[in-house]
């Protein structure tokens, strides 16, 4: 019933509800009693938990999970470019779009898996100072959009239907959103880096 | 001898005002660093779907030489801001980063990867059209894909480990390290 309602909008309206909450939350100051709570947990992850005690006793171990962490965000910005400049029409023209979102879709969402394991793992290793980063909370915060943007929105909608039929500035918005978020996710990655 | 030389030249790239200016700008030394790292995307991504597609991990529905002719230009660009950006990197670090254990290795693997991929690209245009839908390369075209992969992890992760400083010339007294690394000063100490 709420189904046939909404059609081919309920991703979407779920969405504009979702960061409709996040809102009212930020407006009732919810988000910072949160931050302020998580904190043992931070300290927990950096101190107590194994991840935390093996990523601050060997340096080695930390080292290269952050360059397997490196490898799987080159992998998903290969799939992301390749894909998204090929939806503005930039790369791959001669190679059908269905073809191509289709196709390395299982890579993507693997490598998005590795980074989010190492992610962690990294983050660990450092909790009680990435904490305190307003770069860490950006680029988590980036991670999520990201995450809704592609499995909610970006891939139902390509998969619907041929992309010949689909309105070009949709597709357009589409592939400029994913880089830009992606790359958000990447360069605030990196920027924890230097804070 | 080389390593000799190798210092004296870092050591003449030092001293040059651009050298320096790059490494005291507040934001200039992150700013290539984050460039350099964040082309990883363009660059090893693209070789990587290449090498995945040679492998029947992706797009096998694709023609495998014409997703590998394609994604060459913006793979050839993302190698080509990696490289200057990597140079101004070692100019603005240079003694640090020739006594640096990793990045010799770094270099010699960037090397191998290079011969690789030459060696790649002539087998490939070598067998053009005999198996190019294929969901899987011919063995030998294989073999190069795996070889790039490993030598392109091997780089990203030694890139990652030279700013640890578990070999510095400092550090060690191992003389074998100390020899690879570069460092003659502690070299000519201990003897």
């Amino acid at each position: 019933m709420l189904n046939s309602m909404l059609g081919q909008y309920r991703r979407t309206i779920i969405l504009v509800v979702v960061f409709l909450l996040i809102a009212i939350l930020e407006v009732l100051e919810v988000r910072t009693t949160i931050y302020g709570n998580s904190l043992p947990f931070f300290e927990w992850m950096k101190n107590s938990s194994w991840l935390g005690i093996i990523g601050t006793t060997y340096g080695s171990v930390y080292a290269t999970i952050e360059a397997v962490h490196l490898l799987s965000m080159a992998v998903i910005g290969g799939t992301v470019l390749a894909t998204d400049l090929r939806l503005l029409g930039v790369v791959l023209t001669d190679i059908p779009s269905e073809t191509l979102t289709r196709g390395t879709h299982k890579v993507f969402r693997n490598a998005l898996i590795c980074a989010i394991a190492t992610g962690i793992f990294c983050a660990a290793g450092v909790a009680d100072k990435v904490y305190y980063m307003p770069v860490f909370w950006v680029k988590m915060l980036a991670l999520v959009a990201g995450g809704c943007f592609v499995f909610l929105v970006k891939q139902p909608l390509l998969n619907s239907m041929p992309h010949s039929e689909i309105n070009p500035w949709t597709i357009r918005l589409l592939a400029t959103t994913s880089i830009l978020v992606w790359f958000t996710v990447a360069a605030a990655g990196r920027w924890i880096g230097f804070s | 001898m080389i390593n000799e030389m190798l210092l004296n030249f870092a050591h003449w790239l030092e001293a040059q005002s651009y050298s320096q200016m790059l490494v005291a700008g507040y934001y200039s030394y992150s700013w290539l660093e984050a460039t350099h790292v964040l082309t990883l995307m363009l660059s090893i991504g693209s070789l990587f779907i290449i090498d995945f597609r040679m492998m029947g991990w992706m797009l096998t529905d694709v023609p495998a030489s014409k997703l590998a002719e394609r994604l060459n230009k913006p793979m050839l660009i993302g190698f080509t801001i990696m490289f200057i950006t990597g140079a101004l990197l070692v100019y603005a670090k240079p003694v640090e980063t020739v006594q640096s254990l990793w990045f010799r290795i770094k270099m010699i693997l960037l090397l191998l990867a290079f011969i690789n991929a030459w060696v790649f690209n002539a087998r490939l245009k070598a067998a053009a059209g005999s198996w190019d839908n294929d969901a899987v390369a011919p063995k030998a075209i294989r073999i190069g894909a795996i070889i790039s992969l490993c030598l392109w992890c091997g780089v990203v992760t030694l890139g990652r480990y030279i700013p640890y400083d578990w070999v510095d010339c400092a550090i060690t007294n191992n003389t074998t390290i100390l020899w690879a690394a570069g460092c003659v000063d502690q070299l000519q100490a201990l003897q």
